[in-house]
């Protein structure tokens, strides 16, 4: 006879629980090394690199809640990450529902156009951008990084979505087809709730890339109330001294929105693998 | 619980969006409330906002003009400028870098001559004027600073140890023995960032080796080879240095040794003048002394000028700009300038302009009575392909690992030069 | 037939939004960056460059010097790719695998933690670990000294012999994280059905893992491979971060992102003169054989359904 789950040696998953938290640790290690640094005086670093610290500067934080632009660069670079995946999503969404759908050779290509972006770095485009973006009268403001974002997001979105949407079967809209239901009412009510794990996906996928993003903000953006966060904290990188405790007191700071976005999009991810799993 | 969790982050995200409106919409509105023609200037100095803010407030009471200091993150200074020239959206004043790249932006039209600038030829040499010059006479920016390469040292660890400050290249070999058998790292340099190695330690010793500014032109105009004997020397003094520098030093980068020397880690370190508010705070007792020259060779120092300031062609404020370059120009208005120029950075104008800080002072008279000359591979060698900086650079590496000796260095350096350098 | 045409029409619909912004913003500047590669470099940008057809080209792969450093980053890149593939996408399925048993603890936890590194800025990664790898005040120089292994600590970022390989498990640590998560949504995809159907039949959790799991999620390994292959081609601030632009030690670590940034956008330093038709020239023929090796995966690893 089996015995019950929770009593099985095998659902203890020892050999995981062993490898996952030794990768913990040295996941873990330097993001110690980061906070810890984060409150030592600059020289202090060097000295004992890993310890806490003797001394312990608070100026670096302090720094950076006393100087409200920090937190006008945080406010522009989650207004401009948050947006432009929303609209890499909903744009990204679209047209890889007409991929698959609406297949003959015209949707064929524009896949492959699609695909081919994902592998030019759009960096070297930068002098026709900043010429474009000039003329649209976007310079200086953060509306120019919305469409290179949109722009450099939407690849990675139609390779996954049609990936996905690709897998969906026929029968599940088949009904709703018969019913005489919209493209549109089928693509929000059925698509998009089936799709939810690759949305997510996409949208933490591209997360991170723009809001660490540190180039587009450089060359666009050269006055202080449109700066992004990271361009912001260059201002702190000196020709040849850097103040890394003031550095690392920022970045840390700007990990946890990310990790927040994260965790409310991987909550949506599981939400949607799990309902999935159910009806597949 | 999900819920919850993307409710706070909504609360959160809210929270931070409107901290701004209340904390700094003030700033931005004092910004914006200036009257008047507003110029902007572009640098790399991302480290001197507050001395340059406090420079230009100083010259917009005087006269009523503003002109706003926005740096770039300094290694991205040239490729930012040049895009932003390109597409017509540089700045009205900037920066220049001296000979070849600031020649470049000239060629292409994006500086402007500033030649007939009142007070350019008046009042700053020959010599400071040449690096922002073309070889046809035009002036495209007007010498700004320019900063001394030598060497920093501990002198707690040098009394400590009975040591002098060396006179000779081969004092300096036998000091450095001395504090490596004392169980002390002689020199805190290392080879992870590149660049200074080549530029503080090669290039500093460099005036020393081939005799100074008539000794390089010797070289440019070939009648000396680049890798004859003073060459290999060179080279080789670099290499006899390795044992000297830190464990692992092909790991330890230019903020590495910073640390090393701030700590007491090191007794000495070549670095340039810039790092003099660097080790203001050390708490030891330190000083400069300029690179001995090998015995019986004449000293000479490298003063390099570094940077030159000059205006945008296509600018809308060209009187404006004008006017504050002449200022500059004028001792009154160079001395203010020097006053907020960081240690280290020594105006090039002709006048007589006091320095303050006591270790800045030590170290500007350390070029008095020798022969000065700027970094050996700034005129000429620098913007072909290969360049006789990465030569240079590559090969100083590679000597001091052991991996080349010094004469295939030297003749990596020559047979690299030969594909493109004419000389002139 | 009235509903035919009208179908074709909102088709449209969908399509040129996304159509719009691409072409624009990404295709159009690209495009010109490959018209771009055909001009040299002197003169300033648009009417002033001379057309020069493939010199580029010609001088990209023939010329000793710049031909070496090509195919040196072209090689370096492929090294940094294999050891991603086996450090950094193994991990990941490893991960993904241990996390995805339905009945593991903590999952959520584990999973939260492989993400962190990715949302660090690679600026702080590069100085964390550089930090962490320094031979003087590292900490593995510290526990090394601490077990009588001294001889064992090298400079590991200065040596010719180990930067790459140093460069390449950083930037696998940091990124681990993506292919997790993707490995583990296709995983949770499997039907329980399935997994339980071979459990009767007595499979063991090795069989199950072989014969039902990895087949099942082949797709995405293919997704991931091209993506890392996509990525790693591109590379260039983990490079940045830990050495320089120029691939030190002696262009040991130098990649194609990093030659093509320092040919085409900044310029040697500290010159900065940049070269945009040689660098073009560099971007499109990298462009080629991504194109090439993407298709080639895709075939590898249609999906099995």
């Amino acid at each position: 006879m089996k015995s019950s789950p929770s009593l099985k040696w095998q659902n203890r998953h020892l050999g995981s629980h062993i490898t996952l938290s030794l990768w913990a640790l040295v996941v873990l290690f330097p993001i110690w090394t980061m906070i810890v640094n984060s409150f030592k005086f600059k020289l202090d670093i060097y000295k004992d690199p890993f310890g806490l610290p003797k001394k312990w500067n608070f100026d670096s934080y302090g720094s950076v809640f006393r100087d409200s632009d920090f937190f006008m660069y945080f406010r522009n670079s989650l207004a401009v990450t948050v947006g432009s995946i929303i609209l890499v999503l909903v744009l990204g969404s679209l047209a890889s529902y007409a991929i698959v759908n609406w297949k003959n050779r015209q949707t064929r290509f524009i896949y492959l156009f699609f695909i081919a972006g994902m592998m030019l770095p759009l960096k070297i485009g930068s002098i026709k951008l900043l010429e474009m973006v000039k003329a649209l009268g976007l310079l200086n403001s953060i509306w120019a990084l919305f469409p290179i974002y949109i722009a450099m997001g939407l690849p990675i979105a139609v390779f996954v979505l049609t990936q996905f949407i690709t897998d969906i079967p026929y029968e599940l809209t088949e009904a709703s087809v018969i019913d005489g239901a919209s493209r549109l009412r089928i693509y929000a009510q059925i698509i998009i709730p089936m799709i939810q794990p690759a949305l997510a996906t996409v949208g933490i996928y591209n997360l991170v890339p723009f809001w660490n993003d540190l180039w587009f903000p450089l060359i666009f953006i050269n006055n202080e109330e449109s700066k992004t966060l990271l361009l912001g904290v260059t201002r702190l990188f000196g020709q040849y001294q850097t103040d890394w405790s003031k550095v690392l007191a920022v970045l840390t700071l700007s990990a946890i929105p990310v990790i927040l976005l994260y965790l409310t999009m991987s909550r949506q991810f599981i939400k949607g693998l799990t309902a999935g799993a159910v009806k597949g | 619980m999900g819920k919850k969790l993307t409710v706070l982050t909504a609360l959160a995200l809210c929270l931070t969006m409107a901290l701004p409106l209340a904390a700094g919409g003030s700033k931005d509105a004092a910004k914006k409330g200036s009257s008047g023609t507003v110029l902007t200037m572009g640098s790399w100095r991302a480290d001197d906002v507050a001395g340059w803010t406090a420079l230009l407030a100083e010259y917009k009471k005087a006269t009523g003009v503003e002109i706003q200091f926005k740096p770039t993150n300094p290694p991205d200074y040239n490729a930012t400028l040049r895009l932003q020239l390109e597409s017509g959206t540089g700045p009205d004043l900037m920066f220049a870098r001296s000979y070849d790249t600031g020649i470049d932006l000239f060629k292409n039209g994006y500086f402007a001559d500033v030649s007939a600038i009142k007070g350019l030829k008046e009042n700053f040499s020959e010599g400071n004027r040449a690096p922002w010059t073309t070889a046809d006479g035009k002036a495209f920016a007007i010498p700004l600073f320019a900063v001394i390469q030598s060497v920093y040292y501990n002198k707690d660890i040098f009394a400590a140890n009975g040591i002098s400050v060396p006179k000779t290249w081969e004092e300096f070999l036998a000091a450095c023995d001395k504090l490596k058998k004392a169980g002390i790292t002689p020199i805190a340099n290392g080879l992870a960032d590149e660049w200074d190695i080549n530029e503080c330690f090669m290039m500093g010793i460099l005036p020393n080796f081939v005799g100074g500014y008539k000794g390089r032109l010797e070289y440019e105009t070939g009648k000396r080879a680049f890798n004859d004997a003073n060459m290999v020397k060179a080279f080789q003094a670099m290499a006899d240095l390795a044992k000297y520098c830190p464990d692992g030093y092909e790991a330890i980068g230019y903020n590495d040794s910073n640390a090393l020397f701030a700590t007491g880690k090191a007794a000495m370190y070549a670095d340039g003048s810039w790092s003099l508010d660097t080790f203001k705070d050390m708490g030891a007792n330190w000083g400069n002394f300029a690179f001995p020259a090998p015995a019986g060779a004449k000293a000479a120092i490298c003063f390099h000028a570094d940077a030159g300031l000059t205006m945008n062609a296509a600018t809308k404020h060209p009187a404006e700009a004008k006017a504050f370059l002449e200022w500059l120009c004028t001792p009154e208005g160079a001395t203010v300038a020097a006053r907020y120029l960081p240690n280290g950075f020594y105006p090039m104008i002709s006048a007589n302009i006091k320095i303050e800080d006591a270790h800045s002072a030590e170290l500007y008279g350390l070029i008095q009575g020798k022969d000065q000359d700027v970094r050996f591979c700034w005129p000429k060698l620098m913007s072909g392909d290969p360049s006789g900086y990465v030569l240079m650079n590559q090969g100083v590496i590679k000597a001091m690992k052991g991996q080349i000796t010094a004469k295939q260095a030297a003749d990596d350096f020559a047979a690299g030069l030969a594909k493109w350098y004419k000389p002139n | 037939m009235k509903n035919r045409k009208l179908g074709q029409y909102t088709w449209y619909c969908y399509l040129v939004p996304a159509l719009f912004f691409y072409a624009v913003f990404m295709a159009w500047p690209l495009a010109d960056s490959i018209r771009l590669s055909l001009y040299s470099a002197s003169g300033p940008a648009g009417a002033g460059r001379t057309f020069v057809g493939f010199d580029n080209y010609i001088r990209l792969f023939t010329d000793p010097d710049t031909s070496a450093r090509f195919w040196g980053a072209f090689g370096n890149t492929w090294y940094f790719f294999f050891i991603n593939m086996v450090c950094q996408n193994v991990l990941a399925i490893v991960f993904a695998l241990m996390l995805s048993e339905r009945t593991m603890k903590g999952s959520r936890v584990y999973q939260t933690i492989i993400f962190i590194p990715v949302t660090l800025a690679i600026l702080v990664t590069g100085y964390l670990w550089k930090l962490i790898l320094n031979p003087q005040w590292g900490a593995i120089a510290q526990i090394l000294t601490k077990l009588d292994l001294k001889e064992l600590v090298k400079p590991w970022l200065g040596d010719e012999r180990y930067a790459l390989t140093t460069v390449a498990l950083v930037s696998s640590w940091q990124w681990v994280g993506i292919p997790a998560m993707m490995f583990f949504a296709g995983l949770q995809n499997i039907p329980d059905e399935l997994l339980e159907a071979a459990e009767i039949d007595g499979a063991s959790k090795l069989g199950k893992i072989l014969s039902i799991r990895l087949p099942l999620i082949k797709p995405v390994i293919g997704i991931v491979t091209i993506l890392t292959f996509v990525n790693n081609f591109n590379a260039f601030d983990v490079v940045f971060a830990m050495e320089n632009a120029n691939g030190a030690p002696s262009y040991s670590t130098d990649l194609i992102g990093t030659l093509f940034y320092r040919v085409g956008i900044a310029g040697q330093h500290p010159v900065g003169i940049p070269n945009p038709g040689l660098g073009s020239a560099i971007a499109t023929s990298t462009f080629i054989m991504l194109m090439a090796g993407v298709v080639g995966i895709l075939g590898l690893t249609k999906s099995e359904k």
